[in-house]
């Protein structure tokens, strides 16, 4: 993921970087307005969000009531 | 035109029967009217099963049936009516998970020719979702191609039809508690198309004569679609297609173009339909389309192809099953493409009455008086392009009675397992929890899956809009497929905004933060398999016990017609959901079977069947079912929140 920056005015230090925002700005339009599997780029990331977002079934470390019950 | 209004509850649809009376085209309607259903077949009580039949064993009317009568009805080899109507209902399982399961088949036969470079216009358009099933199926992905990976998966998953021993491999998919139940009954399907051989095997005369037995093989069969073919198949149109996220489009007759070139596409498999979508805006075809005095090419859906392309491209649905003669009769329809599933046969006699040209392109459906354009997925552009050039061509032939009924209304769809848990909780922690939570504290009662087709028998689309109102009016979310997506659609229920026009104060405070309406689109009838997933995910998530069976869910089809449905239904039922079907039941003919059916079974797998026509009766068994379930999960009723101190917690750790 791209980490957007902007300049800002910090007492004593003059001017610094600071890490900006990263939410969507406002309401998305066009062909793309509610697409979301393509903000997962690399094949790095696909996996690392089957094994969060996908936990039920991809997560090594769950905390659901069914692994508690049958330890992985 | 009262008399119209009774057959549907669709303004467009009542202009369009009465347009086809005026212009002479009989269509289901007028069938519906004129062909009584049987009666005996109706309640299974007619065995055709050999040439010594078929054996009619009805039960009496209108009295209580002696023990004497009882011992008399049977076939002439002596089968009872108890045998008779499970065999009838576990024929009606096969079939439906064959139709779902060759769909399935062919969806990985087209897979693995894209895999291996063979369908030029075709690509991996979901790699996730690729390395998802990766995972599921243990092939390494390490930094292999996209391409090997899908080889040894497509080769794999062909292999889950022919499979001869063991389980299929989603069902490790489904809850731990819910697999081990599959397997203590001897129900976890080995391969699917074993279980539809041997479901019709035990339904041959003289074998399976029990029918707790029978009604096993039953559900055996129908785990092997919902968790086998069915699965297969979404799973891999998703890899190929995309996974579906939301999407805005329009639904009912009014997306017919009165200047453009019009054609539907019908059916349910999605290959040809993905390639008309996006040969339907290629610059030739429009430009052909202009030479022929048209301003451009406008492709609708119709049944559950409809659901397929609308939920990856947005293309307009023209209607439900019962709407596809009357897409014709308004006289601007060029072409329908139709391919396998729920193709009514009289299209070819009511396009007679207009200039439509019926298509088939699929050798497994041909049609009597129909044109056959085979669709080939190695030449699938140009198989595309022929077909619209065949509508084109039939632009000009438009007759003067041409009329497209205005009305029109706004959607949203594509609501699969992955867009419902992402937009849940956002892409860095995507989770079921604020369902679940919504569902502990109240705001949320339950959630019911609505499906299935429309039906002549019943008011068109009324027995749904009224079932669903009445859920979404007592806080219940529901999830809708296939052609009862359509019926909420049209009404308007499927657009943010119906929250706070229809649903309780509840659920609507829930749709409005998430920014979701309070009836879900989830796709084709195939796609019921996404529903299952949606609940394994809930039980997973925890809080709302161990199984499907615990939730409080339920599931119905009010205006189901084919088998397909019957399939659905009995793989919800086996897989832990209490379900209800309205328009007919048919093992009424037996008071066993059916009592085995609405009240053992929820021993056994701890979802049930119900039958009640009326939809508001249907919608409260369902409610009072999902409010059962609260109570034995304890979130009945709202508690005493109380924040803890060291010295209470002392205790609590003590005790």
């Amino acid at each position: 993921m791209q980490y957007k920056t902007e300049k800002k005015a910090a007492p004593g230090r003059g001017e610094v970087e600071v890490l900006s925002a990263t939410y969507e700005e406002g309401k998305p339009e066009g062909e793309d307005a509610g697409r979301w599997r393509q903000k997962l780029q690399s094949r790095e990331d696909k996996l690392k969000y089957l094994q969060t977002a996908e936990r039920y079934w991809y997560g090594k470390e769950w905390f659901g009531s069914e692994k508690r019950k049958t330890p992985a | 035109m009262a008399e119209v209004v009774k057959k549907s509850i669709d303004q467009a649809t009542i202009e369009m029967i009465a347009k086809a009376k005026t212009d002479e085209c009989n269509i289901v309607f007028d069938r519906a009217e004129t062909t009584k259903a049987c009666p005996i077949g109706a309640e299974g009580s007619c065995c055709s099963m050999c040439a010594m039949g078929p054996c009619r064993v009805p039960l009496p009317r209108g009295k209580e049936e002696t023990p004497e009568d009882k011992k008399k009805r049977r076939g002439v080899c002596g089968a009872t009516a108890e045998t008779i109507a499970a065999r009838n209902f576990v024929r009606k399982i096969a079939a439906g998970t064959a139709a779902h399961s060759d769909h399935g088949r062919r969806v990985v036969s087209a897979f693995l020719d894209l895999a291996k470079g063979k369908t030029p216009g075709y690509q991996i358009k979901d790699e996730q979702k690729l390395l998802q099933l990766a995972l599921d199926m243990g092939i390494k992905i390490g930094d292999r191609s996209n391409e090997e990976i899908a080889i040894e998966l497509g080769e794999t998953l062909i292999r889950e039809f022919g499979k001869q021993e063991g389980e299929l491999a989603f069902l490790k998919r489904a809850p731990l508690k819910r697999q081990e139940l599959w397997r203590k009954l001897g129900v976890a399907p080995r391969g699917i198309d074993r279980e539809v051989v041997e479901a019709m095997h035990r339904t041959h005369m003289g074998v399976d004569q029990d029918y707790q037995s029978l009604l096993l093989q039953g559900s055996r069969t129908a785990l092997a679609d919902g968790w086998g073919g069915s699965m297969i198949a979404t799973d891999l149109q998703d890899i190929m297609f995309g996974t579906p996220s939301p999407v805005a489009s329009q639904i009912n007759l009014g997306v017919l173009k009165e200047d453009e070139v019009n054609v539907i596409i019908h059916g349910h498999e999605p290959q040809l339909a993905e390639m008309l979508a996006v040969m339907s805006r290629d610059p030739e075809i429009v430009a052909y389309a202009k030479s022929k005095g048209a301003k451009g090419v406008n492709l609708a859906g119709m049944c559950c192809t409809a659901n397929e392309v609308l939920m990856r491209h947005g293309i307009p649905i023209a209607g439900n099953f019962l709407q596809q003669e009357l897409s014709i009769v308004t006289g601007a329809l060029e072409a329908m493409v139709v391919d396998v599933q729920c193709i009514m046969q009289s299209l070819v006699s009511v396009a007679q009455c207009y200039h439509t040209k019926i298509i088939t392109t699929d050798p497994r459906a041909k049609m009597e008086g129909a044109m056959h354009i085979e669709f080939d997925d190695h030449h699938a552009a140009e198989g595309a392009k022929a077909i619209l050039r065949v509508a084109i061509d039939n632009f000009p032939n438009r007759k003067k009675n041409v009329y497209i009924p205005p009305q029109k209304t706004d959607l949203i769809a594509g609501f699969s397992h992955e867009t419902i848990n992402y937009l849940l909780g956002g892409l860095f922690r995507a989770s079921y929890r604020p369902l679940n939570d919504n569902i502990i504290n109240g705001r949320i009662r339950g959630v019911a899956g609505v499906v299935g087709c429309s039906n002549a028998r019943v008011t068109h689309d009324e027995v749904q809009l009224t079932m669903v109102k009445e859920l979404i009016k007592n806080d219940v979310l529901v999830l809708q497929t296939g052609c009862a997506a359509m019926a909420s659609a049209k009404a308007g229920l499927m657009v943010p905004e119906a929250a706070s026009q229809y649903a309780g104060e509840g659920l609507a405070s829930v749709c409005e933060a998430v920014g979701i309406p309070p009836v879900l689109h989830m796709g084709a009838c195939i796609d019921n398999s996404r529903i299952l997933i949606a609940a394994t995910a809930m039980v997973k998530d925890g809080g709302l016990g161990d199984d499907i069976s615990d939730l409080p869910v339920a599931g119905a089809a009010p205006e189901w017609m084919s088998e397909k449905a019957i399939a659905i239904g009995q793989y919800f039922v086996a897989s832990g959901v209490f379900t209800v079907f309205g328009v007919t039941w048919p093992t009424m003919g037996s008071k066993e079977v059916t009592n085995y059916m609405f009240k053992d079974f929820e021993k056994i797998y701890g979802g049930m069947w119900a039958f009640e026509p009326d939809p508001i009766k249907a919608a409260q068994l369902m409610i009072a079912h999902i409010d059962k379930k609260r109570k034995a999960l304890g979130i009945d009723k709202s508690r005493e929140r109380v924040l803890y101190d060291m010295t209470m917690r002392r205790q609590l750790e003590g005790a």
